[in-house]
């Protein structure tokens, strides 16, 4: 596939649309978007960035660049790093949204809220707090605050309340889109012009779960209502730590597998290793033997449940239940009992891991110079072995073994992220990297397991690996996007 | 050998490619969006929910796009050390606009020294040929020629100490301090040098005026004209060479001496004198027990608050802490250290706002964002030069912060930020009095002194 480099004449086209102050092709302005880090290391420079404010903009902007075959990349925040930028050359058109970043509205009964792209996490999570403090937002757990709830509705992130509810695609419930072919389409309910936003599924099919992972390949999302949940006063962090992956892995099933009650209550069950926290520090400025954590205290893995209650005495309850059943599992079923035992946190320590949004995971740069998350779905009884094949494989190229895994819907999914710290001035570093990247993505494809945000290079096989299905998708984006202009590179598209 | 932009940008590759494009320097708190504020205000620039997280880069605020923000900046950087983008007056209009406050930095989790990396991005553009903008060429020109960015004629630098009865203090040859006083106090806020010099009078320090000091550099080292900058170094460090401290009422003077001029001194020189800001004295004499304030009815009961100089509060926090990082063995363990000194650096103005309330009966009420998170004032970094619409409404925006806890005063330490803030509350009608804490303890003769310092607290830290 073939695209226009845009040139003047089509800055003129933006413009028109947009106004002077919203277009541009100024090289330090297409140079500021780039980003190689966080998810995504090839990425490219824009051509022109758009910053539009309204959904008929986006509609003129997206049919001119379908007639004259410009590519379209959107972005709400962008913090998805080298995965916010295009991913081929002509690069085209960047869509940045952030502009569009009204909160709608809030519906405590119906219990949504209705955003625009550009509203962040740190926005929605503050406003809600100030005007509707008994409920919150499914915000993105570990996303900086500028992150957005669209972004990551995009993304079908991993999002504070996923390990209880279920996946982050599963927490929005109506959209608008805009179609390259000039359609704006509402779906779920919205499908009706009068409806509240409270039926994913609509006059059905769902067509909204088509966007959900479609990293911006297939159209722009304009507006979404996203569910709001309880944000209850009585919350607290339970914690074990372990020696191996396999006890974490297990003892957290057994809690998820109670389905009601407890595991409902478990909002954020995430867990790791110990490199996790010795990677935020500079390499030369923190020993790296575990002799030294597990004297700080900090265990070889752990698993922490942060535990959300009604009442102090429902939190009590969970908490109890939780270590009741770890001690059953380290007495019974452990493969290494005698390690196991409660972690037991300052008060402090768990005011950090509940804060939200925060930083937490910004300084894994600090280690070197750059990272990358590469994050995988596992079932949930397979995330230990993935953390053991995948923690081998950075050892031997003498990468930290930084491992994160967390719960997805009561452990029904794993979401296994390993984070690669390097130094990123590096060209071996980087080779270093995308070789990981290819060893361990044939391993995990071979064991069928998912990409959770696939990079347009690496992680690819898996569509051809899913031919019908790819096959679908490409009909799919065919219809919505007839010349293909939409993100091109993202899901093996076009 | 003087050091060129593209070396420093050189140096700085590795922190320039830490960074992920988080945008977490965007805001003030970025780390707090349920921070308890005092809610939304209506000022004169729009309104602001002064809770959680807030948008704090003015330059960012004032421009939208993204390469105005921060994080833009960096990846600019990146883009030019990787070859991506090459220097144009494009790129220069980008970077230049930017008050190189250190709010971003102060945010970076990455600890990502943005200031020193921007400031480095703008020498180098001027290395590579591309021309100053008219507004800072002229200043540039002005410096050459005068010594100073405002025109004023040399000689007539220290015609407010004479004119206010202290030219003793001028070229006073057995002084072992010194007084640097800078161009904005010597030209335009005399009433700042006034008042500082008075203080040290009145506490019996025996200082000189050097008649050969001539401007910093700070503007120079701000908007990429190293070259400048780092001839008036040289001046200055002659001139000064036989002192043993150096004193400053001017955040941007001090931060120049004791942060730009060790980094672009020959390796392993050192500065050869001590440096200090006036308003250190002041709290360190409150804390000791060696002056107090007298009553004043004029001031009882005034809202005063009290605005943080980028350039001595943040500036000097970054730098302390990129220091401290250096030097650890072990950062898990020092973390903490590093913090505990920040916050007692931010504490220091405090000292002395405090002890006015306690015995003045002024009513101190801080603003929203302070100390790290503290908003620019907006004349930093050659933007009052060089955009002085920008510069005005970023202190207009600060201006509409003390209007939102109802202050009567607003206080700060910095003359080029009281510049700032008084045209901006004339130009904008934000009704408050802009005051120097120090000029305010002068010039309403607030000063009790209980004991004379001595020797060991005028040349000690
Ligand atoms: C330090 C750090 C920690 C993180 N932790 C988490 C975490 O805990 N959980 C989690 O889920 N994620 C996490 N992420 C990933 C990040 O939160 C998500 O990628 C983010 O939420 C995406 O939001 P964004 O607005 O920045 O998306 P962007 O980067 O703007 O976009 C993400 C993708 O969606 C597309 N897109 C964006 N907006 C639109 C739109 N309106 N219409 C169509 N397509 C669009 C883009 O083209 C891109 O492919 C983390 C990222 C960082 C940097
Ligand atoms: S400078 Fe630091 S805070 Fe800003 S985007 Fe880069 S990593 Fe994030
Ligand atoms: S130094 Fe200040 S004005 Fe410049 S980018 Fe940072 S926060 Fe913005």
């Amino acid at each position: 596939m073939s695209y226009k480099a845009p040139d003047e004449k089509d800055l003129e086209a933006m413009i028109g649309i947009v106004g002077k102050n919203y277009a541009s092709n100024n090289k330090a302005i297409t140079a500021s978007y780039l980003a190689k880090s966080v998810m995504g290391l090839e990425s490219q420079i824009p051509d022109i960035v758009v910053r539009p404010k309204y959904t008929e903009e986006i509609r003129k902007i997206l049919i001119y660049c379908s007639a004259e075959k410009i590519a379209v990349s959107p972005i709400s925040g962008g913090l998805s790093g080298g995965f916010a930028c295009p991913t081929i050359k002509p690069a085209g058109v960047l869509l940045d949204l952030g502009r569009m970043n009204r909160i709608l509205e809030i519906d405590e009964a119906n219990r949504y809220a209705i955003v625009e792209p550009g509203v962040t996490n740190g926005g929605l999570w503050a406003y809600m707090e100030k005007y509707h403090p008994d409920w919150a937002p499914p915000i993105a757990d570990g996303a900086p605050p500028a992150a957005t709830v669209m972004g990551d509705a995009i993304d079908r992130g991993f999002s504070l309340y996923t390990s209880s509810v279920g996946p982050q695609g599963d927490n929005f419930m109506c959209a608008e889109i805009v179609f390259p072919n000039g359609d704006v389409v509402r779906t779920g309910s919205w499908a009706l012009p009068f409806a509240k936003p409270f039926y994913k599924f609509g006059i059905g099919p769902d067509m909204w779960s088509f966007l959900m992972g479609s990293q911006g390949a297939l159209g722009v999302v304009t507006k979404a209502a996203v569910k709001i949940y309880p944000h209850p006063k009585h919350k607290t962090v339970v914690a074990w730590g372990m020696s191996n992956p396999y006890d974490m892995q297990d003892l957290t099933l057994e809690v998820g597998h109670q389905e009601f009650g407890i595991s409902h209550n478990t909002v954020m069950v995430q867990g790791g290793n110990y490199p996790l926290v010795m990677t935020r520090w500079p390499k030369d400025k923190v020993p790296h033997e575990y002799e030294f954590f597990k004297e700080i205290g900090i265990p070889e893995w752990w698993m922490n449940w942060e535990c959300w209650a009604q009442t102090q005495e429902e939190l009590d309850y969970v908490v109890k239940r939780i270590n009741s059943m770890a001690e059953d599992f380290k007495k019974n079923r452990a493969k290494d009992g005698a390690a196991m035992k409660p972690w037991e946190l300052h008060p402090k320590q768990i005011a950090s891991r509940m804060k939200k949004p925060n930083k937490i995971a910004v300084p894994y740069s600090f280690w070197d110079a750059g990272f990358l998350f590469i994050t995988w779905y596992t079932p949930w009884n397979e995330c230990a072995e993935f953390a053991e094949m995948y923690n081998a494989e950075m050892e031997k190229r003498d990468i930290p073994p930084v491992m994160w895994i967390a719960s997805i819907e009561r452990c029904r999914q794993a979401i296994c992220m390993p984070i690669i710290c390097f130094d990123s001035t590096k060209d071996e570093d980087f080779e270093k990297v995308q070789d990981l990247n290819a060893v361990t993505t044939e391993y995990s494809l071979k064991r069928g397991w998912l990409n959770y945000r696939p990079d347009p290079f690496i992680h690819i096989q898996a569509y051809y690996q899913a031919g019908m299905y790819w096959k679908y998708l490409r009909a799919f984006k065919k219809l919505v996007d007839p010349n293909m202009i939409m993100h091109p590179g993202r899901l093996a598209l076009p | 050998m003087a050091k060129t932009g593209m070396d420093r940008l050189n140096e700085l590759k590795k922190e320039i490619f830490k960074c992920i494009h988080c945008k977490a320097c965007r805001f003030a708190y970025s780390g707090e969006p349920s921070r308890k504020g005092i809610g939304e205000f209506k000022g004169k620039q729009g309104t602001v929910l002064y809770e959680g997280m807030v948008d704090s880069c003015p330059a960012g605020i004032e421009y939208g796009w993204e390469a105005f923000w921060n994080a833009g900046k960096i990846w600019i950087a990146r883009s030019i050390l990787s070859g991506d983008l090459e220097f144009t007056e494009e790129v220069r209009d980008v970077i230049l606009p930017c008050i190189t406050c250190g709010q971003c930095s102060a945010q970076c989790e990455n600890k990502i020294p943005t200031v020193d990396i921007i400031e480095s991005l703008r020498a180098a553009c001027v290395e590579s040929g591309v021309p100053l903008i008219d507004k800072h060429a002229l200043v540039d020109g002005l410096v050459k020629e005068r010594n100073n960015p405002y025109g004023g004629a040399a000689d007539e630098r220290f015609k407010w100490a004479k004119d206010a009865g202290l030219d003793k203090f001028v070229n006073n040859k057995d002084a072992k301090i010194a007084y640097y006083v800078g161009c904005t106090a010597s030209y335009r806020q005399i009433e700042v040098a006034i008042a500082t010099a008075k203080l040290f009078e009145q506490l019996g320090m025996n200082f000189t005026l050097i008649e050969d000091e001539v401007c910093c550099g700070s503007p120079f080292f701000r908007i990429g004209e190293v070259n400048t900058a780092q001839t008036l170094m040289k001046k200055n460090l002659e001139a000064f060479k036989n002192v043993k401290k150096v004193y400053f009422s001017c955040a941007g003077c001090y931060r120049t001496f004791t942060i730009d001029y060790p980094k672009w001194m020959a390796e392993g020189e050192k500065l050869p004198f001590k440096t200090q800001h006036a308003f250190e004295l002041v709290a360190k004499l409150i804390q000791d027990k060696k002056i107090k304030f007298k009553p004043n009815a004029e001031l009882k009961g005034k809202v005063v608050t009290y605005h943080d100089p980028c350039h001595t509060g943040r500036h000097f926090a970054i730098d302390m802490e990129q220091e401290m990082i250096k030097e650890s063995k072990n950062l898990m363990f020092d973390s903490r250290k590093i913090k505990q000194k920040i916050d007692e650096w931010f504490e220091i103005p405090r000292i002395i706002l405090k002890k006015l309330e306690e015995d003045v009966g002024i009513v101190f009420k801080e603003m929203y964002r302070i100390k790290l998170n503290s908003m620019c004032c907006g004349a930093g970094g050659g933007v009052r030069a060089g955009y002085p619409d920008f510069s005005l409404r970023t202190a207009s925006l600060r201006c509409d912060e003390a209007n939102a806890v109802g202050a009567d005063i607003l206080t700060t330490e910095c003359p080029f930020c009281w510049r700032n803030l008084s045209d901006s509350n004339e130009l904008y009608e934000h009704d408050l009095m802009v005051l120097g804490i120090l000029q305010m303890i002068t010039e309403y003769e607030l000063l009790d002194i209980l004991q004379k310092p001595t020797e060991a607290d005028l040349l000690g830290k």
